[in-house]
């Protein structure tokens, strides 16, 4: 790592722990312990990571010692996920774009393992939330496969480049998503759903379901549908590439442009998403980028989070937590393109 | 309310909770120690289940359209199945 020893110590640690998982065990058993040195290590990481000096050796002091930091880290990784994955649900996005940046840039996991984590909860969050709508109609199944054909392709490709792509590459890339997604974020604060006439005949790739709010149906029709193919090819790639769902491409392109209502498109993404998200974990699986022991941590707290995070959804004041989220993201886009750049 | 949709609820669903229960049996038992080996099969069985549970979707899929006799709707499907079939190649081949 080009930060210092921290995140690289900490990385060799965790690779040899695919060996011997025992490795996890507390020795001394002062789990308290373990936990405050995670917490201070991840603060000093994040803000001052910038000067090598000061970063890199209390980084290094507070990461480097002992076997009983581990049940600390899958703490640290589970208290991301629950917050990533509260935080998606709250604005409609897989806690991905939250979840890798806090991976690599607080812990120092390579952008290729984070991705390969996050693309895991990518897929826990899509069965689980797209299990829980089956049957209300929400989802429209026939256009989610047809635009499947265009996000796996498109992930199939993003998985294979992965491979070959340098690290500073794909941190540079992290950023223009992030950066994009922040004024996508802005530009549709005031958004609300398109109500469309319910006479229309939704056609092939149409639908219609219930609208809860105003008790009525709502039928829509799928136009420029070369455009969402595009759109999800896209998303596809940019997905196995960084580890983030892709919804935050195909929502806004279908909402805006297809004629699809906000909720069924988001719906419909969410189900997409699992397959788009197979076709790149799969890869990094194969080649051992993907390590159960970290990603089981992730993947529980993402659940857990986007349960929690469904239940509150609905009170949060939206608007300020886009503004929040776009400003975030733009720090870490900043981030991303400095770290790229040393 | 149609069969399709069911039946990739119930294949979801059942994904879903399997994988996020082993994966929480094999976590715990891997920070408390007790039996490291067992802990690391059910891990890595929890994630397998969980990066399939997508996969065996499609797979539902296929087999209703084939019933319904929608012919386009099962070309596009086995064209996703390739594609995830085309990613386990590259992934060790």
């Amino acid at each position: 790592m080009a930060t210092g020893d921290s995140g690289g110590v900490l990385w060799e640690r965790l690779v040899s722990l695919r060996t011997s998982p025992a490795a996890l065990v507390p020795v001394s058993g002062c789990w308290v312990r373990a936990i405050t040195n995670h917490t201070v290590a991840v603060i000093a990481r994040t803000f001052f990571w910038g000067s090598e000096a000061s970063g890199g050796s209390i980084g290094a002091v507070a990461l480097n010692p002992l076997n009983n930091l581990d049940p600390g880290l899958a703490l640290v990784i589970f208290g991301a996920g629950v917050t990533a994955g509260a935080l998606g649900v709250a604005l409609g996005l897989g806690g991905g774009i939250f979840l890798v940046p806090f991976l690599t840039l607080a812990l120092g996991f390579p952008l290729k393992s984070a991705a390969a984590i996050s693309l895991s909860t990518v897929i826990a969050t899509s069965s689980a939330v797209s299990a829980r709508r089956a049957g209300n109609q929400l989802i429209n199944l026939r256009l989610g496969m047809v635009l499947e054909v265009a996000t796996t392709a498109g992930s199939l490709l993003g998985g294979i480049t992965a491979q070959f792509v340098a690290e500073t590459t794909l941190q540079r890339l992290f950023g223009i998503v992030a950066t994009i997604v922040a004024f996508v974020m802005i530009g549709r604060i005031n958004r609300r759903n398109v109500i469309v006439d319910p006479a229309a005949d939704p056609g092939r790739l149409g639908g219609r379901f219930h609208e809860g709010e105003s008790g009525g149906v709502v039928t829509y029709r799928i136009r420029r549908l070369p455009l969402a193919l595009a759109a999800s090819f896209i998303a596809g790639n940019v997905s196995s590439l960084l580890g983030i769902g892709g919804g935050i491409i195909k929502v806004p392109v279908l909402n805006a442009w297809c004629g699809m209502p906000l909720r069924a498109a988001a719906a419909t993404s969410a189900l997409m998403i699992g397959v788009t998200a197979t076709g790149g974990a799969v890869i990094y699986y194969g080649h051992g980028d993907l390590r159960p022991l970290l990603a089981a941590p992730a993947v529980l707290g993402v659940q857990l989070g986007s349960w929690g995070g469904s239940r509150f959804a609905e009170t949060a004041s939206v608007k300020w937590l886009k503004l929040l989220m776009a400003a975030l993201l733009m720090i870490v886009a900043v981030l991303m393109f400095v770290r790229s750049a040393r | 309310m149609n069969r399709l949709e069911l039946a990739i609820g119930a294949v979801l669903r059942f994904g879903s909770v399997a994988s996020t229960s082993l994966l929480a049996i094999g976590l715990l038992m891997t920070l408390t120690g007790y039996r490291a080996g067992l802990a690391r099969m059910l891990l890595e069985a929890g994630l397998v289940i969980l990066i399939s549970t997508p996969a065996a979707r499609v797979v539902v899929s296929v087999i209703e359209y084939v019933r319904e006799r929608d012919w386009t709707f099962v070309a596009l499907t086995l064209v996703v199945l390739a594609a995830l079939a085309g990613s386990v190649a590259a992934a060790y081949l």
